[in-house]
């Protein structure tokens, strides 16, 4: 996967050779706990799921790179930045960034009469115009009016209840306070119960199945990433275009956004080759371009970014017209990053199992009250 | 005889060593060792574990059983242990009835019953893992399940979104790779019932039900004691479907104590009270096939 930014920086330093290792996603983060609480020093640098962050830094596994904050700043998004501070502290810099789009069915809009949405941030639709549209579509012979990609992920939720200024669920100074049952998330999540209870969304339906449901003209409406665009570019053969990441009617217009850092090991006996090695890869603009070659994935270096995405906006022809000002726009105006908690592991998972049950038919108020008190007891153990 | 050849007597502990109870040890040490390595090692390490608890931001401080407590007054674990011995109740005799009704069809002498013997146990071969996103399509809304039901007449059934049907879908799963396996051993018992005796109890004119219930079920007590305990132990460490299909959900329905461990252990880094849930998980497996062993027994 990063064999041609390997290359590319061995090119560039001679004198230092990269070793790389993968570990698979699924036990990336508890084979990373164990090997950094040994105090593994084979590791110089690795990727931190940023989320995480928080909770990786509070154990001194990363080492303080503060003195980089300013070119930090400088070479990618704000959120992207922040992402990275634990403690007013600098723990690693973005490699990768995301966003969500809109994805529609041109022909069943067609079919339907609906007017396609316009790729314009300035025309951005609200769910509620999704909704109506969604129904025409069903009518019209459509199985259902929208699917989000991850249906149960706070990656993907998160900007509903931010829409409505409901927090992200986590405050404090410490940020270990949990707040997941303000009116924003319950009204935002009443939304959601009731996009499944009325037949708009499937259900049962998750994982890694989402992105087939729009390829096999089952959906209307689908929220995916950029790396749907490739996806959809291969596998559907019918109109579809893109659209800004909708909100709600008289709340803010917010995207998902994040991807992985880098950070080197608190434990590693090279440090400097480490430290050439990450700037290279995040605040080069060539070296983070090149790190995205083997995947469709946004840099998260501003200027690699510009270069990106019109290649990234082409895959998909007409179908992706747009695409690239949308995501390059999205990216600085609209994004807002999952909170930096040393909690938050404890707090996806069970704030996810919560969307699991609200999706299924719980009622949402009660079952937030619910999360909100499983959060608290998980939380215990961590001060 | 052995106890006054084993008592070591003046020089006696060189004949141990060289004796047949020596040579008998040295053969049983590779066995005695890993036992110890890697069953007995990790269980008091869980056992003292349990005991403790470390913190991300404070440290380890002994707490007594201050984690158990707080498990059993954690309305999840309590939810945990009420799902796990439901489904318990519910599997195991339901997969054994299963399990000894087709390994006495399938040692009747019928057409093609060595063909549906073999499609019965062809299951076992395919891994867990496997075998639940194999089952995740098939319970789709729009899935094989619904399918088959909307032949017959039946609506469209939530399966794996419903609490009510999540638990039992499982079980489903859980039979169909289960019982085929749980099959070979009844169909080796059965097997070596002599002829004789249903020769013997057809010339008295017994009917086959008789005959099942008065020389079968009798003589393969000893597999079915094998099977009935195995079988529970391997019930309660399900996980990978669970963890593939419902993440314990909806609404905890499906959470069993494995799944439970996993996530405390591995999902919430808490550690300390994961093993005290393992320490309680071994004592209800314990408990539980002890029952069995004395219920077995008192028909001897």
């Amino acid at each position: 996967m990063f064999e041609p930014v390997i290359a590319s920086f061995e090119a560039e330093y001679p004198d230092i050779t990269v070793e790389y290792n993968q570990v698979p996603f699924d036990t990336y983060a508890t084979t990373m706990q164990q090997r950094l609480s040994a105090g593994d020093d084979t590791i110089d640098v690795f990727a931190v799921d940023q989320p995480n962050l928080a909770q990786i830094a509070a154990q001194g596994f990363l080492e303080d790179l503060s003195d980089l904050k300013d070119a930090a700043q400088d070479a990618t998004s704000e959120a992207q930045y922040e992402i990275n501070i634990y403690d007013d502290k600098m723990y690693a810099l973005s490699i990768w960034n995301s966003t969500q789009m809109l994805f529609y069915n041109k022909d069943i809009l067609d079919a339907a009469g609906v007017e396609y949405p316009s790729a314009d941030p300035a025309d951005r639709w609200t769910w509620e115009q999704v909704e109506e549209a969604g129904v025409k579509a069903q009518e019209a012979g459509m199985e259902s009016g929208l699917l989000l990609e991850q249906v149960e992920a706070y990656y993907q939720l998160q900007p509903l209840v931010e829409s409505l200024g409901g927090g992200s669920g986590i405050t404090g100074d410490d940020m270990l306070t949990v707040d997941v049952t303000t009116d924003g998330w319950v009204e935002a999540m009443d939304w959601y119960a009731q996009t499944f209870e009325s037949g708009f969304s499937p259900r049962g339906v998750g994982g890694f199945q989402t992105s087939a449901v729009f390829t096999d003209q089952k959906t209307a409406f689908f929220v995916g990433g950029p790396w749907d665009v490739g996806g959809f570019a291969a596998n559907a053969d019918f109109n579809w275009g893109i659209a800004p990441h909708p909100y709600f009617d008289g709340g803010d217009a917010v995207t998902p956004t994040g991807s992985w850092s880098w950070g080197i090991n608190a434990a590693s006996n090279n440090k400097a080759a480490a430290r050439a090695f990450l700037e290279y890869v995040a605040l080069n603009p060539e070296g983070n371009l090149t790190s995205t070659e083997t995947q469709t994935i946004i840099p998260a270096n501003s200027e690699a970014a510009a270069e990106y995405l019109p290649t990234l906006e082409a895959m998909g022809g007409d179908n992706s017209a747009g695409a690239a000002d949308l995501i390059a726009y999205e990216i600085d105006n609209t994004a807002v990053a999952r909170p930096v908690s040393v909690g938050y592991v404890q707090f996806e998972a069970l704030i996810n199992q919560a969307f699991a049950d609200i999706r299924n038919g719980s009622d949402a108020a009660d079952r937030l009250e619910q999360a909100q008190q499983q959060i608290e007891d998980a939380w215990s153990q961590l001060r | 005889m052995t106890a006054s050849r084993g008592r070591p007597r003046g020089g006696g502990a060189r004949r141990v060593l060289t004796g047949p109870a020596g040579i008998a040890l040295l053969f049983l040490l590779p066995a005695l060792v890993s036992l110890v390595v890697l069953r007995l090692a990790p269980a008091a390490v869980a056992l003292v574990d349990s005991f403790f608890r470390t913190t991300l931001l404070g440290g380890t401080s002994f707490v007594g059983l201050g984690n158990y407590a707080e498990l059993f007054g954690n309305p999840d674990f309590q939810n945990s242990i009420a799902v796990t011995l439901l489904f318990t109740v519910l599997i195991n005799p339901l997969q054994i009835a299963a399990a000894f009704l087709l390994a006495v069809l399938f040692t009747r002498r019928a057409a093609g019953s060595r063909f549906w013997r073999s499609m019965v146990i062809l299951p076992i071969a395919v891994p867990p893992a496997v075998s639940a996103v194999i089952w995740s399509v098939i319970y789709r809304p729009d899935g094989l399940a619904n399918g088959f039901l909307a032949v017959i007449g039946i609506p469209p059934q939530p399966f794996l979104t419903s609490q009510y049907q999540a638990l039992l879908s499982i079980m489903i799963l859980l039979s169909w790779i289960g019982v085929g396996y749980w099959m070979m051993f009844l169909i080796a018992g059965i097997n070596d019932i002599p002829a004789s005796y249903y020769e013997a109890a057809s010339l008295d004119g017994a009917s086959s039900w008789r005959q099942l219930w008065a020389i079968t079920l009798p003589l393969v007590r000893r597999p079915l004691a094998f099977v009935l305990v195995a079988d529970t132990v391997s019930n309660f460490l399900v996980f990978a479907p669970v963890q593939i299909l419902t993440k314990g959900g909806p609404n905890g329905s499906t959470n069993l104590l494995m799944y439970d461990i996993y996530t405390r252990a591995f999902t919430f880094g808490d550690i300390n009270r994961a093993q005290a849930e393992v320490v309680i998980l071994v004592l209800i497996t314990v408990v539980i096939v002890a029952l069995q062993f004395r219920l077995l027994k008192t028909e001897d």
